[in-house]
């Protein structure tokens, strides 16, 4: 089973904590459109013998297209790939520009799960990291999307934001939960090169929360939204019983997903060979290549089995229920716990890993001290 | 047939940093067209990149030019370049003592400056005559009366007619050339009498091992000849003489009054120290020139691999230095922190940076050096004596009766009105007041009587901030004395890092002690854990600060399917952590061990 990524790389307005490739310009739009189309169309010969088990459509703001458009790359999405018929079918979606014309659009279309981009519930805060919503508009966008009958919503959070503290940061948590809404992911704020909030952080005209109190966030709000019935699945992601994410679960299981569109990133076992590529991230390129019938394909890598075998451990030790030994087994031939068990010697030692018969996973030291705990499998 | 010694002039150039000494060398080299223009390369006499980029000279060289004088005759002048800082007075002096004359080289705009007076003193020590020339006249900010009045009270050099040049342009520049040829007297000395020839400088080549500049002071020598050198009683067989044009050129013979190259298979610098008299193994002088010392490091400290795994390539690296450079001396050390490295031993601070840098840059390598240290001198309770250059070492405080440290003479230079705040920090660098006096109106020399220890870390730099840069400072090593010295520890969550440890006056080892553990609580990263710094004097604590532990270090963000950059973020923190050296339960990164070195 695989996973389709499909990118749309436009934004009204461009968060000021944002590094993905999106620009707050539409004038490409349509052309960027016909560029999607081709690009599925390109694929869908090299793809037939893969199944599509979960679809992702992600930003930017998919939401802010015009009408139409999502629906239409479904459709073709479909006609190009074998995509299952109970996939997990995900739109991004911001609350200003999740409407109930354009939410209707989405899951008429086949869309079933919703993704918003919530981050906080306080407007002050929205307003310091450049977000062009309200608190009240992202009510508005999940009345509308149960309205038009998702029941598969996702709100996303993020803690460590300027002037935000723990209690605003669990009230946000709290208008989610009060909602009901299956799903919430809640990343800590990583403050990016480049962007417009590192700048101003440097430059001293923003203070971000000390990580002290960003960290107290973090476990006051994990243990409300564990309290409240959501349980974390992976290190930023909460989900109720049944409602975990299939499409971001393929990425954790190292699995093959394709990505469409600016800059998408693609991982698939081409002729045996475990194989990363992406696509060129300047719009341009990306235009024109697919105009001139090629594939805008960039850094095509083959990974050794060395280099995957990490990868399947970095990634599925993201996951709270850790890495199945025996479907570790079955891709490489041999056991994790023995492959690497220096390393999962001492990070069992050191109270940040654990393992039984079936798992190897880290405990909730571990989760927090992923990157030592990484660095430990890296250097073996 | 010999070159006549009656047309031989030997000379140096003594100046100040940026006096322009290597340009007024350059602008030598060609008005006797000793380089064609076209190989001319700016500073063609310093030849290393750090001397070029630092602007100063580490190695002597020597150049041979012929001079048309205006008397018709064409004379010889051999120009020795001296290195030009403290670190180096004794290979200074061996150099001068090669030559028969200086030209003393005065910045118009700047007048004399401390370091050339105590060049200037050498040479008059070796009785050399000198002649002063007042340069970079093309200026605006120039003013020559002042320098010849300075020169001649302070010197007290008649300077009224020396010669008014611009290197840079080239004026007058002649007229210098006259005046080695008119002022410095002839090289005097013997052909046919026994061969003695000073060793001012010697230099490791790939493919004729380590070459002796010499300066011949009686008789010859050839290819062929069985040379001995006489402090060290080796010898060798001289496979080639020759000259400087200013590029190696071999010679029939080098004869009495001479300046050149002697070779003759040798295979490390150690063996040809400078100051050594070379003689003939067949017919030996009586006695070797005099003024020979061995030159006998002062400062330590200890040179480590960023990364462990780069032990061997130090080891090769420090070997290849060595060659070219014998007054570094190094033996393996291992450290709790740090692994195993080298204690290595300069003859000053500068000469130590240089060296780091060399090892660096030369050989890439990357590198943690430990505090420097001097040897201090530990008199056991048994009466017994102990030399010691590193604190690791220093026995247990029970078991001393007293310790020593070595003292040092500084004469400061400076405008009187920076003297208030040089005085207050020699006072704080522990000096004793000796002397004050007026060289003249707007130049006073203080004289201080300092431990070593306080000069070696950020004398300089104080000095140097305190008087904006126009004081300056030489010293001279003295005797050892009597300290109230104790050793100071750095507990890293309660295990002691030996490579922080020092030796201090006790009265400075509590300012230092906060000082430090304040900086390595700035430059240690937060942990898993909390991690105490303290620092302690035997078993007491005397400061404390604390890193507080990290709570999270996990990228939060999934980054959709693009996770080469989740693993590049990954590569660099191992790569971070392979910079880090585990103190027993703690990471120390590199830096640390070198950001206490500067403690203000």
């Amino acid at each position: 089973m695989a996973g389709l990524y499909i990118h749309i790389p436009f934004c009204k307005r461009k968060c000021r904590y944002c590094d993905f490739i999106s620009f707050p310009d539409y004038k490409n739009e349509d052309l960027y459109f016909v560029a999607l189309v081709s690009e599925m169309r390109k694929y869908a010969p090299l793809m037939k013998d893969r199944h599509f088990d979960t679809v992702f459509i992600g930003g930017g703001t998919p939401t802010s297209l015009k009408p139409g458009r999502i629906a239409a790359l479904l459709s073709e999405a479909k006609n190009c790939f074998d995509i299952a018929e109970n996939a997990e079918i995900t739109v991004e979606a911001n609350p200003e520009s999740a409407t109930e014309e354009k939410l209707k659009e989405l899951y008429d279309a086949g869309a079933d799960r919703l993704s918003i981009g919530l981050q906080s519930a306080n407007d002050i805060e929205l307003h310091a990291i450049g977000r062009i919503h309200t608190r009240d508009d992202f009510l508005r966008a999940v009345s509308a999307a149960r309205k038009v009958g998702f029941t598969n919503i996702n709100a996303d959070v993020m803690h460590g934001l300027p002037g935000q503290t723990k209690e605003s940061y669990l009230e946000t948590l709290r208008l989610v939960t009060d909602l009901e809404l299956p799903h919430i992911s809640s990343y800590a704020l990583i403050l990016e090169e480049g962007t417009p909030l590192f700048d101003d952080v440097n430059a001293g005209k923003v203070m971000l929360p000390d990580p002290d109190d960003t960290a107290d966030m973090e476990d006051a709000g994990f243990a409300f939204l564990e309290s409240a019935g959501y349980s974390r699945y992976e290190i930023s992601n909460f989900a109720k019983e049944g409602f975990s994410c299939r499409h971001n679960l393929n990425y954790w299981d190292n699995g093959e997903y394709l990505g469409i569109g600016l800059n998408s990133h693609s991982a698939l076992r081409l002729k045996g060979d475990w194989t990363r590529f992406r696509n060129t991230d300047m719009l341009n390129e990306y235009i024109a290549e697919l105009g001139e019938g090629r594939l805008p394909v960039r850094d095509t890598r083959k990974i050794e089995r060395d280099e995957e075998m990490f990868e399947t451990i970095m990634l599925g030790l993201r996951k709270t229920e850790g890495i199945i030994r025996a479907d570790f087994a079955a891709r490489f031939g041999c056991d994790p716990v023995e492959h690497y068990a220096p390393a999962v010697a001492e990070l069992e030692a050191d109270g940040m890993a654990e393992t039984t018969e079936t798992i190897l996973r880290l405990t909730r030291r571990g989760l927090d001290f992923q990157n030592e705990a990484l660095i430990k499998f890296m250097e073996q | 047939m010999a070159f006549p010694k009656e047309l031989i002039r030997n000379f140096c150039i003594i100046a100040h940093i940026d006096h322009g000494k290597s340009t007024l060398a350059d602008r030598l080299m060609q008005l006797t067209q000793t380089v064609a223009e076209r190989d001319m390369e700016e500073q063609l006499l310093d030849s290393m990149d750090i001397e070029r980029e630092r602007g100063i000279t580490i190695k002597s060289t020597a150049v041979r030019m012929f001079y048309t004088a205006k008397d018709g005759k064409e004379y010889m002048l051999n120009l020795i370049d001296t290195p030009g800082h403290v670190d180096f007075t004794y290979e200074v002096s061996r150099a001068l003592a090669a030559c028969e004359g200086a030209v003393l080289v005065v910045d118009a705009t700047q007048g004399i400056e401390a370091q050339t007076l105590a060049n200037v003193y050498l040479a008059l020590d070796n009785d050399l005559d000198i002649i002063p020339v007042i340069n970079k006249i093309d200026l605006v900010s120039a003013d020559p009366e002042n320098a010849i009045h300075e020169i001649e009270d302070i010197i007290g050099l008649p300077a009224q007619d020396a010669p008014r040049v611009s290197a840079k342009t080239g004026l007058n520049v002649e007229e210098v050339l006259e005046r080695i040829v008119s002022d410095i007297p002839a090289p005097e000395g013997d052909a046919e009498a026994p061969l003695k020839a000073l060793i001012f400088d010697s230099l490791y080549d790939n493919y004729m091992g380590a070459l002796s500049y010499v300066r011949v002071m009686d008789g010859t020598v050839r290819p062929g000849d069985r040379i001995r050198f006489m402090h060290s009683g080796n010898e060798f067989d001289v496979t080639e003489v020759g000259i400087f044009d200013p590029h190696r050129k071999p010679v029939k013979e080098l004869t009495a009054g001479e300046v050149g190259y002697i070779s003759a298979s040798i295979k490390s610098v150690a063996e040809t120290k400078v100051g050594d008299t070379i003689t003939l193994a067949s017919a030996p002088a009586k006695e070797p020139l005099h003024g020979y010392k061995q030159a006998n490091p002062m400062v330590f400290c200890g040179i480590y691999p960023a990364d462990g795994a780069d032990y061997e390539a130090l080891k090769e690296a420090l070997d290849k230095l060595i060659l070219n450079d014998a007054s570094i001396s190094y033996e393996p050390e291992t450290s709790q922190a740090l692994g195993y490295g080298f204690r290595c031993g300069f003859l000053g601070l500068l000469h130590m940076e240089i060296a780091e840098e060399r090892l660096e840059r030369e050989f890439d390598l990357d590198l943690v050096t430990t505090a420097p240290s001097v040897i201090y001198r530990v008199i056991m309770l048994d009466g017994s004596v102990r030399m010691i250059d590193n604190p690791s070492n220093l026995p247990s405080p029970m078991e001393i009766q007293r310790m020593e440290e070595p003292m040092v003479e500084a004469n400061i230079m400076t405008p009187p009105e920076y003297v208030g705040s040089i005085m207050e920090l020699c006072q704080e660098k522990r000096g004793f007041f000796i002397d004050m006096t007026y060289l003249e109106e707007n130049r006073v020399k203080l004289t201080y009587r300092m431990p070593l220890n306080e000069i070696i870390f950020d004398f300089f730099d104080g000095l140097k901030s305190r008087s904006r840069g126009y004081a300056s400072f030489d010293y001279e090593l003295g005797e050892y004395e009597e300290s109230d010295l104790v050793k100071l520890d750095f507990l890293l969550n309660g295990d002691m890092c030996d490579a922080l440890s020092t030796i201090v006056h006790r009265d400075k080892a509590y300012a230092k002690g906060r000082a430090v553990a304040e900086k390595l609580q700035e430059v240690i990263p937060r942990q898993q854990f909390e991690i105490p710094i303290q620092a302690a004097i035997g078993g007491k604590i005397i400061a404390r600060e604390t890193v507080r532990a990290v709570r999270k270090d996990v990228l939060a963000k999934c980054y959709g399917g693009d996770i080469t950059r989740k693993k590049k973020l990954l590569e660099k923190q191992k790569e971070g952590k392979k910079r880090m050296r585990q103190v027993g339960t703690v990471s120390v990164p590199s830096e640390a061990f070198m950001s206490v070195l500067r403690i203000n």
